[in-house]
C-alpha cells in the first residue's frame, strides 16, 4: 500500500511546481502586453516600407539597376557562377525555453528552408519569401562553362543533396562538414545558436539577452553585418527565419528574402512602366533606403517573434498550471482514499482484537 | 479639387496622419519639395523640419525627425523616424533639447578636430528641437 507520507510530498511538490508555472504565466502576460503593443504600433510602419519596396521594385528595369542590392535572376546566377557565393541565414529563436513549442517550430522551418534543395514541391508560394526561386534558379543552371559547373557543384554542396533520391535525416547529417559549407548562419537567442552549433553549423556571429526585448539598435547592427557580408561578394541570398505573430494562440513561422531584390520576383502589372523621380539621384536615396529597409524588416521581425514567444511562453504555463491543479485533485482523492483505507484497517484490527478477547 | 492621400507612419508610433490633403511642403536633402494632387513618383530623402499640410484654408504643422517620402500620383507615403503633431509636443523639453544641442556644436568648434562629439548627431538633434518649436509657434 502506498505510503501516506509520499504522496504528501507529491503534492506538496506539485503545489509548488504550480506556484512557479503561475507566476510564469503572470510574468509572461504582462510582459507580452507591452510586446503586442509595441509591435502593433510598428506594424504600419513595416507594412508601408515594404509596399513602397514593391512599387519600386514593380517600376525598375533590370538592366539599370544601379544598387548592388538589386539584380535580375539572369544576373544572380551570373553573379553566382563568378563568385561561388554562400547562403547566409539570420534565424531568430528565443534565449530561454519553457515557451511550448515555440523554438522548436521555428527549427523546423529553418531546416525545411535551409536544406531546400529544389526537390520538394513548391506549392507554397510566400510573399516575401524569394529564397526557393533563387534556389531553383541557380540549380538549374545550364551550360557547360567551368565557372559554373564549379558553381553547380558548390551548390550541390551548399543546399541541394548530392544523393536527392534518398532522405537524410538532419541527425545524420550533423558532422557532414561538406555539405554545411556553404552555410552561413546568424543566431539571435541563446536557443538558436546551441540548436545549430550542435548540428555543426558555421555561425558568424550570435546574439542573446536581445530576443524578449528588441532593440532597433541591435536590428541595426544585423542588417550592417548582413550588408557587409553580402557586400563582400561571398554572400549570394540572405533569408531571414522567424516567427509572425498572428494572434495570442496563432504563432507561424516565417521566412524573408533580405537580400538580394530579384527584379523577377516583382512582376510589373501594367507594361507602361512610370519612371520614379529620384532626388537628389538614384544612387544615394536607394543606398539609404534599402539598408533602412533591411533593418526596419528584421527589427519587425524581432517584435514578432518576441511577442510570439512571450504568448507562446504565456499558453504553455497556463497549460502548465491546469494541469498541475488537475494532478493535485487526483493525488488528493487518491491520498484520501488511502488515509481512509488506513483507518476502515484500523477499526477492524480494534474489531477483531475485542471480539478476540470475548 | 483633387486632393492627395497623405499617410505618415513611424517605427514606434504606427500611423500617426492619414488624411486627404491639398498640399504638402516638406524639406528633403535636395531642398524644399511642393507636393500637389497628381504629382509624378518621387522617391527622397527628408531632413528633421517642420512640415506643412495644407488642407483647404488650413494649414497644419508636423515636425518629422528625417525619413523617407514616396509620393505616386494618387498618395504620399512618410516613413519618418519620429513624427510628432502640435498636441503631443512638450515645449520646455524641445528647449532644453536645443539648448543642448547648440551647447555640444558650441563646444565641437571650440574643441580641436578629434572631439568626441559626433557633430552630426547634434546638428539633427538641433534641427529637431527647432521643427519641434515652430510647431508650437514657439519663437527662438
Amino acid at each position: 500500500m502506498a505510503n501516506l507520507q509520499n504522496i504528501r510530498r507529491r503534492i506538496r511538490s506539485v503545489k509548488s511546481i504550480q506556484k512557479i508555472t503561475n507566476a510564469m504565466d503572470m510574468i509572461a502576460r504582462s510582459r507580452f502586453n507591452a510586446a503586442r503593443d509595441t509591435l502593433l504600433s510598428n506594424i504600419p510602419y513595416v507594412e508601408k516600407t515594404r509596399e513602397i519596396l514593391t512599387r519600386l521594385m514593380t517600376q525598375m528595369n533590370s538592366s539599370e539597376s544601379e544598387s548592388p542590392f538589386i539584380m535580375s535572376r539572369q544576373e544572380l546566377i551570373e553573379a553566382q557562377g563568378r563568385t561561388d557565393g554562400k547562403f547566409l541565414f539570420l534565424v531568430i529563436a528565443s534565449d530561454k525555453g519553457l515557451a511550448g513549442a515555440y523554438s522548436s517550430n521555428v527549427f523546423k522551418e529553418a531546416h525545411a528552408t535551409i536544406e531546400y534543395d529544389g526537390t520538394s514541391p513548391t506549392g507554397e508560394s510566400k510573399e516575401e519569401n524569394f529564397h526557393k526561386q533563387n534556389v531553383d534558379a541557380l540549380k538549374n543552371m545550364t551550360g557547360i562553362d567551368a565557372d559554373q559547373l564549379r558553381a553547380q557543384k558548390s551548390f550541390a554542396k551548399a543546399g541541394g543533396r548530392r544523393t536527392p533520391n534518398k532522405t537524410v535525416n538532419v541527425a545524420q547529417e550533423y558532422h557532414d562538414a561538406d555539405y554545411i559549407e556553404g552555410i552561413e548562419l546568424i543566431t539571435v537567442g541563446r536557443k538558436a545558436t546551441g540548436h545549430f552549433k550542435q548540428r555543426g553549423y558555421n555561425i558568424i556571429k550570435n546574439y542573446s539577452g536581445i530576443s524578449e526585448r528588441p532593440s532597433y539598435q541591435y536590428a541595426k547592427e544585423i542588417a550592417d553585418l548582413i550588408i557587409e557580408r553580402f557586400m563582400s561578394g561571398e554572400i549570394i541570398d540572405v533569408t531571414m527565419i522567424y516567427t509572425r505573430f498572428n494572434s495570442a494562440i496563432s504563432c507561424t513561422p516565417d521566412d524573408v528574402t533580405l537580400l538580394p531584390l530579384v527584379t523577377d520576383d516583382y512582376p510589373s502589372e501594367n507594361n507602361a512602366k512610370e519612371e520614379y523621380i529620384y532626388e537628389p539621384d538614384v544612387v544615394s536615396v536607394l543606398n539609404d533606403f534599402l539598408p533602412r529597409r533591411i533593418a526596419t524588416r528584421i527589427y519587425g521581425a524581432m517584435l514578432h517573434s518576441a511577442a510570439s514567444e512571450l504568448s507562446s511562453r504565456m499558453n504553455a504555463m497556463s497549460n502548465a498550471t491546469d494541469n498541475a491543479q488537475e494532478l493535485v485533485g487526483k493525488l488528493n482523492l487518491y491520498y484520501n482514499k488511502v488515509r481512509q483505507a488506513g483507518i476502515t484497517n484500523e477499526i477492524n484490527e480494534i474489531v477483531g482484537g475485542a471480539n478476540a478477547l470475548e | 479639387m483633387a486632393t492627395i492621400r497623405l499617410e505618415l507612419v513611424t517605427p514606434d508610433k504606427g500611423e500617426v496622419l492619414s488624411k486627404d490633403i491639398d498640399m504638402l511642403i516638406v524639406r528633403s536633402t535636395a531642398g524644399e519639395l511642393g507636393i500637389l494632387p497628381r504629382h509624378a513618383r518621387l522617391l527622397t530623402e527628408l531632413l528633421p523640419h517642420a512640415m506643412r499640410v495644407k488642407t483647404g484654408a488650413n494649414e497644419d504643422l508636423v515636425a518629422i525627425g528625417g525619413g523617407f517620402m514616396e509620393v505616386t500620383p494618387e498618395q504620399i507615403t512618410i516613413l519618418a523616424d519620429s513624427a510628432e503633431l502640435p498636441d503631443g509636443i512638450d515645449v520646455d523639453r524641445a528647449k532644453a533639447a536645443m539648448k543642448r544641442a547648440e551647447e555640444r556644436i558650441a563646444e565641437y568648434k571650440r574643441a580641436t578636430k578629434d572631439s568626441l562629439i559626433d557633430i552630426d548627431r547634434a546638428n539633427k538633434a538641433l534641427a529637431r528641437a527647432k521643427a519641434r518649436l515652430l510647431v508650437k509657434h514657439v519663437t527662438f
